[in-house]
């Protein structure tokens, strides 16, 4: 038989649960994705480093039990901006297939303003009371998706109505002006009628 | 510590089970926390193997299927040699597909080719973890069901546009092109009749939409809604077809322009992967066809209880699986009865007719709610 060994003790002595594993996991594999997206020289296989990056925060997200913003992430950068990203990528002759490298002197302005970054992150983020003692994540069912509906068209004083309609006339705005750029003028159409007749 | 849980009667099973058999280990493995672990990773396991018999073994059942409804239609009789009725036919061919050489064309994007087929995969197996196939027979029973499909449909946009760019080869970029223009518009419409579903049904869970409808055939949301559902279950159809470009939207593949479209260049494995992605893709629309609108896994009851009681007795997942079935079989008869739109009509169709349609649908459909209260 066994002896009686202390194995339960190695990961238990952290408050090491299923969430904080995951979290760890999801960390790490973001970190990678993110270092990649900047570190790979073809600019499609950074795109896509990029999507599984937001993929890991999107995991966070649900991790913190913001089911509505996870998906929210999903669904504008992956299914909207990062296809557009790819998109623009394909249709542009020979830009993913050369690779491309950038300068000396830029590397080490980017390393210096991203170490300068992360100083100014952990010096705003340290401070904060009740850091390492857990329970930062929201109660289960606090960001449902009726709670945000609630308080997103809420009249009261704590909900969202008018930003929320502000928003949607910026969208008819930008809907409006996609469709002005896009459609022909009458001359246009009316030169390629006669090509067509021709 | 928080342990996520599965809730149904096999997880509770699992759960009941896991400390039993920790009875036995050494008394220092023996603690609440490691028994919820063990049981929780069980129970994924188990949801995992269920989602994949559920998706790989319907894709050789549905190659067979589609092979003999495209042939009685062309007044042929279809795969006949091997097995009654050629029903090994489909074993044979996926065999001879798994055993082919698996290699890229020169100049093709290593990585980025032999990704995209997995990333095509995502979208499918998600959705189909979120169907519920019977009253507890359902993997992953989100709030926000409706959402998530919507956002994880994405992905397949994303996998054939890198099939298509990696392979190195202007038919499949073309392919690829026209198919993520063709996925991006219509996924507009197919989130906007979910979104009719959701509102009808006030709720974005598969679950509670289907246990909306329990009753009669008159409760499902297809009737339910007077005219309105079976519009809106006419305009699903539509785009859900289009979503997943079959026939007659299968512009994307287009055999006599592209020679195949993104996929020209795939062979063996990787090519099983994407007609695997097609076929299942098949399966959850037609099976969020089924639960948004036809009922899910209820008997198609009428209302006479003679009538009914028998047809109760029948579990609800056979039910549910006839539906998908029969839902399978109309994608199947449309796809070789239409002709092929050109491009221009295809997108002029979703923009100019599909959108317009759904948004009158919606304000419809409101405007239903408010009246009936």
């Amino acid at each position: 038989m066994f002896p009686s060994f202390s194995l339960p003790d190695l990961p238990l002595a952290f408050p090491l649960g299923g969430m904080d594993i995951a979290f760890y996991a999801v960390a790490i594999v973001m970190i990678v994705m993110a270092v990649m997206t900047v570190a790979v020289k073809n600019i499609l296989q950074s795109a896509i480093f990029l999507i599984f990056s937001f993929v890991g925060t999107a995991i966070l997200y649900l991790l913190l039990h913001a089911e509505f913003v996870a998906l929210a992430q999903i669904m504008v950068y992956i299914g909207g901006v990062v296809i557009f990203v790819v998109f623009t990528i394909l249709l542009t002759s020979h830009l993913g297939e050369d690779a491309f490298a950038t300068k000396i002197p830029r590397i080490f302005a980017a390393f210096a303003l991203s170490i300068a970054f992360v100083f100014v992150m952990i010096k705003c983020i340290l401070p904060t009371p009740d850091l390492s003692s857990g329970a930062v994540n929201a109660p289960e069912g606090f960001a449902s998706l009726e709670q945000f509906a609630v308080r997103l068209l809420g009249y009261g004083p704590d909900g969202f109505i008018i930003p929320f309609e502000v928003v949607s006339i910026l969208l008819l705005m930008t809907l409006i002006c996609a469709i002005t750029v896009a459609r022909k003028s009458k001359d246009e159409v009316e030169t390629g009628n006669q090509k067509e007749a021709k | 510590m928080f342990v996520p849980s599965i809730t149904n009667p096999v997880g509770d099973f699992v759960r009941e089970l896991v400390p039993q058999l920790a009875a036995f280990l050494p008394a220092s493995l023996q603690s609440d926390t490691l028994n919820s672990i063990v049981a929780f990773l069980v129970n994924a396991l188990i949801c995992v193997i269920a989602v994949c018999i559920v998706n790989i073994g319907s894709a050789p059942i549905l190659i067979y299927m589609e092979r003999k409804v495209c042939a009685h239609v062309q007044c042929r009789l279809g795969p006949m040699r091997l097995g009654w009725h050629g029903t090994i036919q489909t074993i044979a061919d996926v065999l001879k597909m798994l055993f082919k050489e698996v290699y890229a064309p020169s100049g093709a994007d290593k990585l980025m080719f032999y990704l995209a087929p997995l990333i095509v995969l995502i979208a499918p197996f998600i959705v189909c973890a979120l169907i519920p196939f019977g009253r507890n027979l359902v993997v992953a029973d989100v709030s926000m069901g409706i959402p998530l499909i919507i956002a994880v449909n994405g992905f397949g946009v994303l996998g054939i546009l890198l099939g298509g760019w990696s392979s190195n080869n202007k038919y499949s970029l073309l392919g690829a092109l026209r198919s993520g223009a063709q996925m991006i518009s219509y996924e507009i419409s197919f989130a906007m009749i979910l979104l009719f579903v959701v509102m009808i049904s006030g709720s974005t869970n598969l679950m509670s939409i289907t246990l909306g409808q329990e009753g009669t055939i008159f409760d499902w949301w297809i009737f339910k809604v007077p005219v309105l559902g079976i519009i809106a279950f006419i305009l699903f159809f539509i785009s859900s077809t289009a979503e997943m470009n079959r026939a007659p939207f299968d512009i994307a593949e287009a055999e006599q322009e592209l020679t195949g479209g993104y996929h020209t260049e795939y062979n063996g494995t990787p090519f099983a992967m994407f007609y695997l992605a097609e076929y299942i893709a098949l399966v959850t629309n037609s099976s969020l066809a089924v639960t948004c609108f036809l009922g899910g896994f209820y008997a198609p009851c009428i209302g006479i209880s003679f009538i009914d009681q028998y047809l109760n007795m029948v579990p609800g997942v056979i039910w549910f699986f006839a539906k998908v079935f029969f839902m399978i079989w109309c994608y199947m008869m449309v796809r070789w009865t239409f002709v092929r739109p050109r491009v221009d009509q295809l997108m002029d169709f979703e923009w100019k007719f599909l959108l317009p349609v759904n948004l009158v649908l919606l304000v419809a459909g409101a405007a239903f709610i408010a009246i009936s209260g």
